[in-house]
């Protein structure tokens, strides 16, 4: 016999089930909509139901307490509570069911406030009985549900930032300190970002690459920090505690040995714009990034240099060299590292305003970007700190900055940038200091001066001189002869129209997010929000964390921030990741897949499936097993298992085909089931909630962790019982967060249309939505669409429909 | 008539204010004190009632570098449209404007044309051939201006 291991057995048999139901009024965002006290009321005749309780907070400590309470005197052994989508609160839930004896995962919330109360304000009635039908769901589910056992993993001590702009080395910095060890992986040929780049900072007028150079020195030299530059992170596997990153790094062609004397850089003949002073001065092809630059050597850019793929037609530079520390053969290598915690600090791209034609930039030479402005007044800049403008190298007399260039605008990106309007008062400021007499105009929508000591300096700006136009130019026309530039537009608070004679432009350019910073969201399942910027786990309270355990967020790859908020934002993720570390070990969530091996017979069609290779097992064995800690839970294998030799913990098919047929219970025709991944699309329904945005109040959505954990039988059984539609929503493709295994779910609904079809069923009545946590809109959208296609629907047609399907099955049943 | 069924009325509120429009503005060079600026947010402020008293909302030529140029995609055009339907039929029409309708209803052309005549024979070209006067009467009456303007 082989020696086949025990699948855990519930502990509760159906005879003492007692279930408790607290349905929370949420002060009024539920009970302003919903009538709590009747849901409770109902709720007290639905089976195994022992106490039901109405309560104005039930996550405040009085309302936890009732629970603890009633789980001690009324011997409860479920908990059902009926509130807030179970991404905020079911933690809280879970603790105060473990602190009464309880194991956490006898508790099941039904969600009426972001599915329910908030997505339908106008109609109590409705948002009421679809609580009621709710609740059943969750009665019905919890009665099946069965403790787990969490299991710890290892956190490995290690962490790892990419990105080494001020909030990459901020984090990097205070984990180390703390005493672990920090890859810190960055693109380019040094650390600095674009701090290094701006001459003086807002509102204190620091000089920027002063306060920064003393970072970055400690960074190079501090020995628990490995610094990787000219290095991007190519692939990631594992989970919270325990990642794998391919990170490559590129050949620098320059030893260690170098001792920056710059002979190199004065024997190369290849020249090349420069990226640190915006492209307004030219570099060679062997260079260092920029004066201050760590690590402190200099590299050899392979496109410029004449010897590229190994032909050596120069070598000037090493025989200019004095230490030989120029290494043509140096290969790219690929490093595999084990961290334990990721801090993203990838930073942001600035907006290139070409595309606005009417401003002329790219074609006028005295119209430029604020960046090119800081590198033009830094005195490390092309002109030496020197204001000159372009066109004819002479000072200009006249100055004009332009706001919101790139910024809230549907021509461009839609949100406030943030920085721009400081930037700007800054940036004539900085004039003014050097150049009392330029005349400065300042072309503005809003001013927003937001933070501390903003206002102060904004004021300041006005006193010194500088004048603020509310209005934006139409359009610039530059006088071909002079290179001076006329802006067109009309003073909106004097009501007049204006032509400014300018030297020079300026445009406040906006921030946006890196171009690409698709790969790195694939790469780590990040989500983003609708602008781009990575997207926090919750907004105002996980503001650091990421959906994706162990990885966390920093800088302005988050969103638009100054340098204030980005270091505050790092020190945050770097103190976030030390208490991982600090801990040592993490609990991951009991949900893994398990398999009943005496059902196995070793088809090996789960391990095929599965996302993280977490199923071994072969034909020789008898059977397949999973591998507990390598299991993350998406469930996409049990679908495919034809013997029902597999499941899933705590998303069992018996507990979701209860929370199926409950749903279903009264008026079926009329349902829209939605199954929804935790992730995105549950996440979708919630944002569309708290948005408050309104959808038909018929649709009961069903939480699994991954769409690929949608059964096509749960489809059909919806069918069957009459279900008017069936909606499987999921992450976008290449967006999953569980390594694509939401293109199984893609196969199965593809291969149940193919089957509609031969049967004559519409094949409307399923279907299959891609919708990100940050597409409220457009979740209520497809609700909306599907409810108007169930009111054309014939009931004798979904009759006719749970006919054929019936037939079907039961012939293949009898079949095999 | 309801002109917000003509023109979607959300649209208006992305505005801000921030005068690309006006500052691209022809109509600005010949009569510095319109702008679409100011039409939409006295819209938006005293209503389009207001709006359409004012005879400022005849001097767009339409030719959408507002509507090109801003940032919120305002289809400012379609409401300048908009406004002068609803202004017509009220009766705001500007007098030349509508002289030169009803010279277009009854002679086939905007203006008058003799004197061109004239000139032509100069130049020893033909006289102009005949307008359709019948046609572009019908096609007047299809826009329904006859309802606004008689002739």
């Amino acid at each position: 016999m082989k020696d086949k291991p025990e699948l855990a057995k519930p502990v509760y048999r159906d005879g003492d089930l007692r279930i408790g139901v607290y349905v929370c009024h949420c002060g009024k965002n539920i009970g302003g909509v919903v009538r709590c006290e009747e849901v409770a009321e109902f709720s007290k005749d639905l089976p195994n139901v022992v106490v039901s309780r109405d309560s104005l907070y039930t996550c405040s400590e009085p309302g936890q307490e009732q629970i603890k309470t009633d789980i001690r005197e009324q011997k409860l052994n479920r908990v059902v509570v009926a509130s807030c989508t179970p991404r905020l609160h079911e933690p809280t839930f879970r603790a105060a069911c473990e602190a009464a004896g309880l194991n956490p995962y006898l508790l099941e919330m039904a969600n009426i406030r972001e599915h329910c109360s908030w997505a339908h304000l106008h109609d109590k009635d409705l948002a009421t009985e679809k609580a009621k039908d709710l609740v059943s769901m969750a009665v019905h589910r919890a009665a099946l549900l069965a403790p787990q056992f969490e299991l710890t993993v290892p956190v490995k001590r290690v962490a790892m930032v990419i990105g080494g702009g001020v909030a990459g080395i901020q984090a990097s910095l205070d984990m180390a300190d703390a005493g672990y060890k920090v890859y810190l992986v960055e693109r380019s040929g040094s650390i600095g970002g674009r701090m290094a780049q701006i001459d003086k900072t807002f509102p204190t007028m620091d000089c920027s690459i002063c306060i920064l150079a003393p970072k970055m020195s400690e960074v190079g030299r501090h020995p628990n920090i490995e610094l990787l530059t000219l290095s991007e992170v190519k692939e990631v596997e594992g989970h919270i505690g325990n990642f794998r990153v391919k990170v490559l790094k590129k050949a620098r062609h320059v030893t260690k040995e170098c001792t920056a004397c710059g002979d190199c850089t004065s024997a190369c003949p290849q020249l090349a714009p420069d990226e640190f002073n915006a492209g307004l001065s030219i570099r060679r092809a062997i260079y260092m990034p920029f004066a201050q630059a760590v690590p402190s050597r200099f590299l050899i850019d392979m496109n410029q240099c004449l010897n590229n793929q190994g032909i050596v037609a120069c070598d000037r530079c090493f025989q200019a060299c004095s230490n030989k520390c120029i290494d043509f053969a140096e290969t790219d290598r690929m490093l595999e590292l084990e961290v334990g915690t990721i801090v993203v600090a990838t930073g942001v791209d600035v907006y290139d305003p070409t595309a606005l034609t009417e401003l002329g930039y790219g074609r006028f030479p005295n119209v430029i970007t604020t960046l090119e402005f800081e590198r033009l007044i830094n005195a490390g800049g092309p002109s030496g700190g020197e204001l000159i403008r372009p066109s004819d190298r002479k000072r200009p007399e006249k100055v004009a900055f332009l706001q919101c260039i790139g910024s809230r605008s549907k021509r461009s990106n839609p949100y406030c940038s943030n920085v721009c309007c400081m930037n700007t008062v800054k940036d004539a400021l900085l004039i003014k200091e050097h150049w009392p007499e330029t005349e400065i105009y300042v072309f503005y929508i809003d001013i927003r001066a937001f933070g501390k000591g903003f206002e102060d300096l904004f004021q300041r700006a006005r006193r010194e001189g500088v004048t603020f136009i509310r209005g934006i130019p139409g359009e610039i026309i530059e006088d071909i002869n002079s290179g001076n530039l006329k802006l067109l537009g009309e003073n909106t608070l004097l009501g007049t129209p204006y032509r400014y004679d300018m030297d020079m432009v300026i445009l406040s350019v906006g921030i946006r997010p890196r171009s690409d910073a698709g790969a790195l969201q694939r790469l780590l399942n990040l989500s983003t929000d609708t602008d781009g910027f990575y997207m926090e786990a919750h907004p105002k309270l996980r503001p650091v964390d990421t959906t994706t355990g162990g990885v966390f967020l920093a800088g302005a790859a988050e969103g638009p921030k100054d340098i204030k908020d980005s270091v505050t934002q790092a020190s945050a993720a770097a103190s976030r990741a030390n208490i991982l570390m600090s801990k040592g070990e993490v609990k991951v969530p009991a949900i893994t897949a398990r398999i009943d091996t005496n059902k196995c017979v070793a088809c090996g069609m789960c391990a095929r499936v599965c996302p993280y290779h977490a199923i071994e097992g072969s034909k020789d064995l008898g059977y397949y097993r999973v591998i507990e800690a390598a299991c993350q839970g998406c469930g996409a294998c049990v679908p495919e298992c034809k013997f029902e030799a597999l499941d899933q913990a705590h998303f069992t098919d018996a507990q979701i085909v209860s929370q199926l047929d409950q749903a279903l219970e009264k008026d079926p025709n009329s349902k829209i089931i939605c199954f929804a991944c935790n992730w995105c699309s549950y996440a979708g329904a919630d944002f569309a909630g708290v948005s408050r945005i309104q959808y038909p109040a018929n649709v009961r959505i069903i939480r699994t962790m991954c769409s690929a954990r949608v059964s096509p039988d749960w489809i059909e059984r919806a069918l069957i019982k009459g279900a008017g539609a069936v909606l499987v929503s999921g992450c976008h493709p290449a967006d999953c967060h569980y390594n694509n295994a939401n293109q199984n779910t893609l196969k199965r609904v593809e291969k149940y249309w193919k089957r509609m079809e031969k049967l004559g069923i519409n094949r409307d009545r399923l279907r299959l939505a891609w919708i990100s946590a940050a597409e409220g809109a457009q979740f209520a959208k497809v609700i909306q669409e599907m409810e108007s296609g169930i009111r054309k629907l014939e009931p004798k047609a979904i009759e006719v429909a749970a006919e054929a399907l019936t037939k079907r099955k039961t012939k293949k049943v009898e079949g095999s | 008539m309801k002109i917000w069924n003509f023109f979607p009325r959300e649209a208006l509120y992305e505005c801000y204010q921030c005068a690309r429009c006006t500052g691209s503005c022809p109509a600005l060079e010949v009569a510095p004190a319109y702008g679409p600026r100011e039409t939409i947010l006295k819209c938006l402020n005293l209503g389009h009632e207001a709006v359409v008293q004012d005879e400022k909302i005849w001097l767009c030529c339409t030719c959408n570098v507002c509507e090109d140029r801003c940032p919120q995609k305002i289809p400012i055009s379609d409401l300048l449209v908009a406004l002068r339907n609803s202004a017509a039929r009220r009766g705001n029409i500007p007098g030349k404007l509508s002289i030169a309708i009803e010279l277009l209803a009854k002679t086939g052309r905007s203006m008058i044309v003799h004197q061109l005549d004239e000139m032509r024979a100069h130049h020893g070209l033909d006289p102009l051939p005949p307008a359709p006067v019948e046609e572009i009467r019908q096609i007047l009456k299809k826009t329904k201006l006859n309802e606004v303007i008689d002739f």
